[in-house]
């Protein structure tokens, strides 16, 4: 939770268009430093799409953009990476032929720049680099709790620990904001308080600011500071999770709506 | 009977009676296994970086022999011209990841190979406009590698090792060994096999897709380049080049396509194994088992272990 409420990122009249399907539609909010904001919404709200515009898989035609007080120019998204902006993915993307470790280590990709001489020849300031990356990695995976997969191929483990591992990947670079495209879709009860608990905590420790996406109305409301909802590519509503619950167009549109 | 001891007892006999030829039947298969496996290399590189199996990779190989030998021709100095032929390779790659796989990304790997079939023919149509198809000679000498042969006598007779096999299995021991280590040791290495799995995580931490394509098509280039020296000074350089280029096929089924080691072993077993094949049974089988022998072993390959000795075995959920 943020006391003194600056804002880290702000999005402008958003307006993104697949040809003639309209995606997102003149949507504004901002994120402040350091809090928990959810982005909820019914299916097809254009969740996603604002989180890939964020990250920059997507350039909307219209609306702009800004991060730490800066209009941000149109970026691919591997430069908006070097910002500070991790992410993980709705349907789990890791590098499936890897271990849990060097997984996270690509985390730490754009932090390593010894020359690729050294670093072949396992020289001096390359072997520091690479030691050091790897303790941050350590603490990463303990803080999370996959130390006993460290060295497993992702590709074999259950989905929720596939989970953890992607978002121990985002936790290594380091990121001002953390975007996290439904990290507890799919779980059951139990995997999704301990996702809870980890967002949290990361919250709580790193101090990073998170934006997130969740289906699960419970989850959304015990963990977000602030709530955004889209109901057809359109904002509907934003404020805290108490006053998005009792705002009667975010009832119609979607809480009314039975499961 | 007799057939039974012609097949199965004779070439061993043979092979312990004359030493000194099973030693440099070994040699020679030796040296083609270095290059077949340097070959595949070419293929594993990009297949790993792009899941995209790249038809070009043999006229790359002769793209590379003829370049370097029309660049000497028109009398610039052999080892300038080794350099205009790499700055070419790496414009080369350059212009491939512009012109076709930005414009393909996540595509089906199908779209992508079929891609590859094209540029395959406008290189050999580019190359036979710019350089002719004449075949000319390799200009070993001239790139400073030394001629001639050892000869190492031994049970009473002797094994010959020509300097150019000497040079070719030297360098490219080196050449693998070099690329064996920057692929896994590297962050650019690391890179290229977050790339290979996954395009939208590997660009989410920060991977420039483009940048190591580049670099990739552009090894891939050296790598054609080390071969189109050794294998057209072993031939001709001419076209027929290209028919070397697919003797990586085979080398790929029983190493796998993924596997840089399984490039190195395959390439050897095709080469020790055609080699010793032709001489011992090829007898029995008449001539030209070099030609089929390598196709042979990776159809058993295919029946028995499809993913190679090395190769990421598929595992699909159900």
């Amino acid at each position: 939770m943020s006391e003194k409420n600056s804002v880290i990122m702000e999005v402008k009249n958003i307006n993104l268009r697949f040809g003639g399907v309209i995606a997102i539609q003149d949507v504004s909010f901002n994120i402040f430093e350091g809090e928990i904001r959810a982005i909820i919404g019914p299916n097809g709200a254009g969740k996603s799409s604002m989180l890939n515009v964020i990250n920059g898989f997507y350039h909307p035609q219209e609306g702009e953009v800004w991060f730490n007080g800066e209009k941000r120019p149109s970026m691919e998204p591997y430069q908006i990476a070097k910002t500070g902006i991790a992410r993980t993915f709705q349907n789990i993307a890791l590098f499936k032929g890897m271990t849990t470790i060097e997984n996270v280590m690509t985390g730490r990709q754009l932090k390593m720049n010894k020359n690729f001489f050294w670093q072949m020849l396992r020289y001096g300031p390359a072997i520091d680099e690479e030691v050091q990356h790897r303790r941050r990695c350590e603490e990463i995976i303990d803080f999370l709790e996959i130390n006993h997969i460290r060295k497993t191929p992702v590709g074999s483990l259950p989905y929720g620990l596939q989970k953890r591992v992607e978002l121990a990947r985002a936790l290594a670079m380091d990121p001002k904001i953390l975007l996290l495209d439904e990290p507890m879709a799919g779980m059951n009860v139990e995997e999704k308080q301990d996702m809870s608990r980890f967002i949290i905590d990361v919250n709580e420790e790193f101090g990073t600011t998170i934006a997130l996406i969740e289906h699960d109305m419970a989850v959304v409301m015990d963990l977000a500071d602030r709530v955004v909802v889209l109901d057809y590519g359109k904002l509907l509503a934003d404020g805290t999770p108490a006053e998005v619950q009792s705002n009667q167009a975010v009832i119609d549109a979607y809480l009314g709506v039975p499961h | 009977m007799e057939i039974l001891y012609a097949i199965l007892i004779a070439p061993f006999v043979e092979m312990g009676s004359y030493p000194d030829l099973f030693i440099q039947a070994l040699w020679d298969g030796f040296v083609a296994g270095t290059l077949y496996g340097l070959i595949a290399l070419g293929f594993v590189l990009i297949f790993k970086a792009s899941g995209v199996f790249n038809f070009s990779q043999p006229i790359l190989v002769v793209l590379a022999a003829l370049s370097l030998v029309s660049f000497y021709k028109m009398g610039i100095p052999a080892w300038i011209s080794v350099i205009l032929v790499l700055i070419m390779f790496y414009v080369l790659a350059w212009l491939v990841e512009r012109l076709i796989l930005r414009q393909l990304v996540n595509q089906d790997g199908n779209i992508l190979f079929m891609s590859t079939i094209g540029l395959t023919f406008i290189i050999i149509g580019a190359a036979q406009w710019i350089f002719g198809g004449v075949p000319s000679a390799m200009i070993v000498n001239e790139l400073g590698f030394p001629n001639g042969s050892l000869e190492w006598p031994m049970f009473g007779g002797g094994v010959y090792f020509e300097m150019i096999d000497i040079s070719a299995a030297v360098i490219a021991v080196i050449m693998i060994v070099i690329l064996a280590v920057f692929f896994s040791k590297t962050k650019i290495g690391r890179g290229l096999r977050a790339v290979a799995d996954d395009h939208q995580a590997a660009l989410s931490v920060g991977i420039s897709l483009n940048q190591i394509w580049v670099i990739v098509w552009f090894v891939a280039g050296i790598v054609a380049l080390v071969t189109g020296i050794f294998w057209g000074a072993r031939s001709d350089v001419s076209f027929a080049l290209q028919i070397i280029g697919f003797k990586a096929l085979p080398v790929l089924i029983i190493g796998g396509f993924t596997s840089i080691q399984g490039a190195i072993i395959g390439g050897l077993i095709i080469g020790l194994g055609e080699k010793i094949f032709e001489i011992y049974w090829g007898p029995l089988l008449g001539s030209g088992v070099e030609g089929w022998f390598a196709y042979v072993i990776a159809l058993v390959f295919l029946l028995y272990r499809p993913q190679g000795l090395f190769g990421d075995k598929l595992i699909e959920r159900v």
